[in-house]
């Protein structure tokens, strides 16, 4: 377990739904088995623009800090709020920057694209190759467990408060099947003109 | 005293007995056994058809990548409705052939079943061969072989696969080393599923394994052209083709390949 | 056999034999599960045989009935997987012999795995065994075993390469994990209750064209074994062959 993607634990999941995306993450930080803190979020916000980060903590702050310096810089040159779609060109390329020595994380972006509304989300490897979904993205620690919920509990087109259902589960009881994930969740429904955040209520082991 | 200085220091054997010098004189190393083939025989393939089985392999037995021997038989018939093709280690598979003519030697003797209702069937030869290699194995001495047991049993086909580590499956095509990777993919089209079998001519059957070996011929750069081919009929029984050649090739592509060797453009 | 092993991080260049030696295991790839109802127990298993990213067999059945309504499946190394199914069947056999053919109750089966399991603790068969039956009171059970003999009896387990894929979903749809009673906020736990046979067959193949969807070592078929006091009886769903 020296690998470092998996030293401090954690999961992110993304799923889309009809005029809506939903993203939720893990609240655990722990050093192998050993829990360090239960309110380490791993999702973060630019403007309307979500993204979710797992994997090595150092590494989640740190690109978390690099995002919210890009797109400052983004904001000020182009006088609008960066979209998902080229957030998500921004998250590739800052990672493949570093391809012989990379960040440890599993990048999650999730959105609504402010000016054709219509819902997005992408996920990454480590250095930085997309993974373009119609349907969700799963990363982290229990990435198995979460594709095994997904595939089986997603379908297309669900309004926002049954994908917070949908989500809520597949995030729920994947984590309970990993020893270094869970100790609180945080899910994100994101629809047009509003966000709806909640944390859900989990098992503490 | 005992006035000897090289027992001087030394346990008494008085108190202690004899000491035992294989201790000392051990080897450094442990206990060793097959740890690699030496000389090898590349793919055996097979497949079934409504009437019986087909399986071919070459008859090269290669040193590394020196072709050393290049008159081995490798299809072993066994009684008068069972082939087995061995491929790996050659003679690792000169012992499996002793133990096979052994089976054969004890089932005959002194036995006027043994042509009739107490001759070896494809399962038995199978589930011999199967045990031996698991055995070997799990004593860490492993046959290494991979080996498919071709035949037919109670008006039906039989296909087996067995290797170094007593793994086992059948399906109704089988290869082994590079015919699963070059081979079996084109086996496949004739023969995908069982239901296909019953579909299958022994024509179009022997048109895919003649097929398969040229294919092998052409990439594996461990097979020879000469091989053999076995097929159990229900009909014919066993027919045995020796000394066949890879025919029909078309090495016209050859000529324009570039860019492998150190050959100018 | 000795040679150099360096690369540019190490600071002085070892000169140290690289050991070689023959690997006596392998992994055949396939998934397995195994859930018990109130009067029933079922175990499912896929019917591809993989040796790394080759398929060796798209039918290659590794879910057996045993006999004394006994459903057995061991999934990991498929040699040791065999011998170890063989090694109970003989000792079934045996006991029959030795006990005026007693039927084995599903609970000394397991007991009686446990030590075939255990025997080979120092040189292990690699798999990951399930049993299932009905128990002494005619209930539904599935026992699970590691490698090495421990055991536990359970409603639902899941094992093999899709075991992690396959898992949480049973948590949350056989045992209701995570489901609370709607307008309890949270409060009220979802009542535990037995699904029928039916219910059982649609989750099993829901569980296994998800895993074949995501895990090149699980698909071509699915075959369901299912033991009631009326005996065995067996069903065969395809799956993608891709």
């Amino acid at each position: 377990m020296s690998d470092p993607s998996s030293i401090n634990g954690g999961v992110v999941v993304a799923m889309v739904g009809k005029d809506c995306v939903a993203i939720a993450c893990d609240l655990r930080l722990g050093s192998q088995s050993l829990g360090v803190a239960n309110n380490f979020e791993k999702i973060f916000h630019y403007g309307h623009v979500f993204l979710g980060l797992s994997g090595l903590a150092t590494d989640v702050t740190t690109l978390s800090e690099v995002f919210r310096y890009k797109t400052n810089l983004y904001k000020l040159k182009e006088e609008r709020h960066i979209e998902p779609e080229t957030f998500t060109q921004l998250v590739s390329s800052t990672l493949y920057e570093k391809r012989f020595g990379p960040y440890f994380t599993g990048p999650v972006v999730a959105g609504i694209n402010s000016k054709t509304g219509k819902p997005y989300i992408a996920g990454f490897d480590l250095i930085g190759c997309i993974d373009e979904a119609k349907d969700f993205v799963v990363s982290g620690t229990a990435s198995d467990q979460l594709f095994g919920m997904c595939e089986s509990l997603y379908e297309p087109g669900l309004e926002p408060e049954d994908l917070f259902e949908t989500i809520s589960q597949a995030l729920l009881n994947a984590v309970d099947r990993d020893a270094i994930s869970g100790w609180g969740a945080a899910v994100y429904i994101i629809t047009k003109d509003k966000v709806v955040k909640r944390y859900l209520k989990t098992r503490q082991d | 005293m005992n006035h000897d200085p090289f027992q001087w220091g030394r346990p008494s054997d008085a108190h202690y007995g004899n000491y035992n010098k294989k201790i000392a004189e051990a080897s450094p190393y442990p206990k060793m056994n097959t740890q690699q083939p030496i000389v090898t025989g590349t793919s055996v393939i097979s497949m079934k058809y409504d009437n019986g089985v087909i399986i071919a392999a070459d008859n090269l037995g290669s040193y590394g990548s020196l072709l050393r021997f290049n008159d081995i038989e490798r299809l072993f018939p066994v009684g008068k409705n069972t082939v087995v093709g061995i491929s790996g280690d050659i003679s690792d598979m000169q012992h499996l052939e002793y133990l096979l003519e052994d089976i054969q030697t004890e089932n005959n003797y002194d036995n006027q079943y043994a042509n009739e209702e107490e001759a070896l069937k494809p399962s038995y030869v199978f589930e011999y061969l199967s045990n031996v290699m698991y055995n070997r194995r799990s004593k860490m001495n492993p046959l290494w072989n991979a080996i498919i047991v071709a035949g037919i049993e109670d008006g039906k086909p039989f296909l087996s696969y067995v290797n170094l580590l007593g793994v086992t499956y059948s399906s109704p095509s089988l290869a082994t080393g590079f015919g699963a990777h070059l081979a079996l993919p084109l086996l496949r089209k004739v023969v995908d599923d069982e239901s296909d079998v019953e579909k299958t001519s022994i024509e179009s059957a022997k048109a895919a394994i003649i097929e398969s070996m040229k294919v092998l011929f052409y990439r594996d750069a461990r097979s020879s052209r000469k091989y053999s081919l076995a097929i159990v009929d229900k009909d014919e029984g066993l027919i045995f083709e020796k000394g066949l050649q890879v025919e029909n090739m078309a090495w016209g592509f050859a000529k324009d390949i570039r860019g492998y060797g150190t050959q100018k453009v | 056999m000795a040679s150099t092993v360096a690369s540019e991080y190490s600071n002085e260049v070892k000169n140290v034999p690289i050991e070689h030696q023959f690997n006596p295991y392998s992994d055949n790839g396939g998934t397995i599960l195994g859930i018990a109802g109130e009067d029933f127990a079922v175990i499912a298993g896929d019917t591809r045989n993989t040796t790394d990213y080759s398929i060796n067999s798209r039918y290659q059945p590794k879910v057996f009935d045993c006999g004394d309504n006994i459903l057995f499946s061991a999934n990991g190394f498929s040699a040791d997987g065999d011998a170890l199914v063989k090694r109970f069947q003989n000792s079934l056999k045996w006991y029959h012999f030795d006990h005026n053919d007693k039927k084995l109750s599903l609970k000394s089966a397991a007991r009686n795995i446990q030590h075939l399991l255990y025997g080979k603790r120092f040189f292990p068969y690699y798999v990951h065994t399930i049993i299932a039956g009905l128990d002494e009171e005619g209930k539904g059970a599935v026992f699970s075993f590691d490698p090495v003999g421990s055991y536990e009896r359970s409603q639902c387990i899941a094992g093999g390469a899709g075991a992690s894929i396959i898992m949480p979903f049973l948590d949350n749809q056989v045992d209701f994990k995570n489901q609370y009673v709607p307008g309890s906020h949270g409060t009220e736990r979802r009542k535990a209750q037995y699904l029928t046979v039916d219910e059982v067959i649609k989750l099993v193949r829901d569980a296994f064209t998800s895993a074949t969807e995501r895990h090149i070592h699980v698909g071509d078929g699915l075959e369901i074994l299912i033991a009631t006091k009326d005996g065995v009886r067996t069903e065969y769903f395809p799956l993608k062959r891709d």
